[in-house]
């Protein structure tokens, strides 16, 4: 199954075309990886998905309902300086299905600990959002989609200066949202980070995109993760792929 | 005791138009400090400033065209108001340039053509009257009209409230769901034209922005939750009106001012003693130990 098929779509930023042919379908409850070199249009592609970008051609075809449809971007275009609590930034989660306009009920408050607990962030919960620390701020902000119950989550480099601890909580965390049957697309750069996430791999190169598995993308001869992300500029062969 | 109380805080209001400037006063005092706080949080403390300006030259025109009408001056300078916050986004929209270069361009544009046409068609004393207001001169038209605003305001606000919180903290969540930040944003530069369009009969279109602004910078000193900035900053333009109107009455000197910098005194006190960031709240700076109690 499949909520969100690309259908040969192009994309342009500023009159010139990042991606094109790109056709493809990501799983239901599969994390997917997202990776290419910067410029490679791996933003350029989520901002399409979330519906923030009209395609030059073809389509995005998403069954997932608005307002399950989550988006951690890479530039964090939160203001740290407003005042809002952890609690309150985590509660917001509830407005995009619950309307603008009701108050929270005791039920959200309840789930809204419980997120709270999970992420290991119970003790911050009354701490400005400007007081975190990156790591605590991800967790955050995951608490946000968790409230929101997302089915559909694309996450734009989420363990950039994050502390090992956080990455590994928030792997959890993803890893639990797929098995409910979520889809997730993350950006990563961290070939070790994609070994241990991802069940499939997008990579986007020279402005096409090319569906591999990550053993593809792992060491040829000792079956490791490479030290160095060996991003294989040119596409190996489909038959090449997966058979590493 | 009770008779110098009463002599100086109850007597005064035995006038009508001292009643009918207090009812006026306390209206824009609930319905300005959370627009203020909303324009302060999202780094626009100036463009309510630039607003005041905007709405010069339709109160102008109205003036003009009615004579000394409020309801036709204030829908002109509403119109004015929304045309040029209008023009300013479109323009920084289709330019690229910053918003606040396109309002500063617009303001200037308005207040000189506003200062034009009340010059051409008016004597300076309508002029010092627009620009500087007059609240002991509000009459029961002028009052229906401003608390109509004020009501206006407060429910608008209310109903757009979380979207506008959402759009301040995070315009990327709010994007993600569909939602144009424009429309909020626009529907929040509109609750200003309106506000400033009610206060400009009482402070004048210049100081109008006053009881807006100050509330809203004294009251960051003194909280850091949202609602604790909105009910304070109401609460500070509440005494600041009020007790503005008593100091214009006892010492015969001009309303608009004397409660504005009655606002502002407030503000410096609390530059100096406030809760936070203030001067004293950084000497008295110290650590909790590790493992200490959290304080919210």
């Amino acid at each position: 199954m499949s909520r969100l098929q690309l259908h040969d779509l192009q994309l342009a930023r500023g009159g010139q075309t990042v991606l094109e042919h790109l056709d493809g379908r990501f799983q239901d409850g599969a994390i997917t990886a997202l990776i290419g070199a910067n410029g490679a249009g791996k933003s350029t592609l989520i901002a399409a998905i979330m519906g923030m970008l009209a395609p030059v051609a073809g389509s995005v075809e998403c069954r997932v309902p608005r307002e399950r449809c989550a988006w951690l971007p890479q530039q964090l275009a939160l203001d740290l300086t407003f005042p809002m609590s952890v609690e309150e930034l985590i509660m917001t989660g509830t407005w995009p299905s619950h309307g603008g306009l009701k108050g929270y009920c005791a039920a959200h408050y309840r789930r809204g600990r419980e997120i709270m607990a999970r992420l290991g962030i119970s003790h911050l919960a009354h701490r400005p959002l400007g007081e975190l620390s990156g790591g605590q701020r991800q967790r955050a902000l995951l608490g946000r989609t968790l409230m929101q119950e997302a089915e559909l989550l694309l996450l734009d480099e989420p363990f950039a200066n994050v502390d090992i601890e956080t990455v590994d909580v928030l792997m959890e965390v993803l890893r639990d949202m797929a098995r409910q049957g979520a889809t997730i697309i993350v950006v990563i750069h961290d070939m070790e980070q994609l070994a241990r996430l991802a069940d499939d791999v997008l990579l986007l190169a020279g402005g096409h995109g090319r569906w591999v598995s990550p053993d593809a993308l792992l060491d040829h001869h000792s079956g490791l993760v490479p030290r160095v992300p060996r991003l294989p500029l040119t596409f190996p062969d489909a038959s090449h792929a997966g058979t590493a | 005791m009770l008779a110098l109380l009463e002599a100086w805080l109850l007597a005064p209001f035995d006038y009508g138009f001292m009643q009918r400037a207090l009812v006026a006063g306390l209206a824009l005092s609930l319905a300005a400090p959370p627009l203020g706080v909303f324009l302060m949080l999202r780094g626009m403390s100036l463009i309510g400033d630039a607003m005041a300006h905007a709405i010069l030259p339709g109160v102008a025109l109205g003036f003009l065209a009615a004579g000394f009408s409020l309801p036709i001056m204030s829908l002109g300078g509403i119109l004015s108001g929304l045309l040029v916050a209008v023009l300013a986004g479109s323009v920084s929209q289709m330019t690229g340039h910053r918003e606040d270069s396109a309002m500063a361009s617009f303001f200037l544009i308005s207040l000189a053509a506003g200062v034009m046409l009340v010059s051409l068609g008016g004597s300076s004393v309508d002029l010092t009257h627009v620009l500087f207001g007059s609240i002991l001169a509000v009459d029961s038209t002028a009052l229906v009209l401003i608390a109509g605003i004020s009501s206006l305001i407060v429910v608008i606000l209310a109903v757009i409230f979380r979207a506008l919180v959402v759009e301040c903290l995070d315009p990327l969540f709010l994007r993600g769901q569909g939602v144009r930040g424009g429309v909020v944003h626009g529907i929040f530069l509109g609750l200003v034209v309106l506000n400033l369009t009610a206060g400009f009969q009482t402070l004048g279109t210049l100081m109008a922005v006053g009881l807006m602004m100050l509330p809203a910078t004294t009251a960051r000193f003194w909280s850091q939750r949202l609602e604790g900035l909105i009910a304070i900053a109401i609460g500070i333009a509440l005494v600041a009106s009020t007790g503005g109107l008593l100091l214009s009455y006892h010492l015969s000197l001009p309303s608009g001012p004397a409660i504005i910098l009655l606002a502002g005194g407030g503000y410096v006190l609390s530059a100096l003693f406030g809760r936070h960031h203030s001067l004293t709240a950084r000497w008295r700076r110290h650590a909790a130990p590790l493992g200490a109690p959290e304080h919210d």
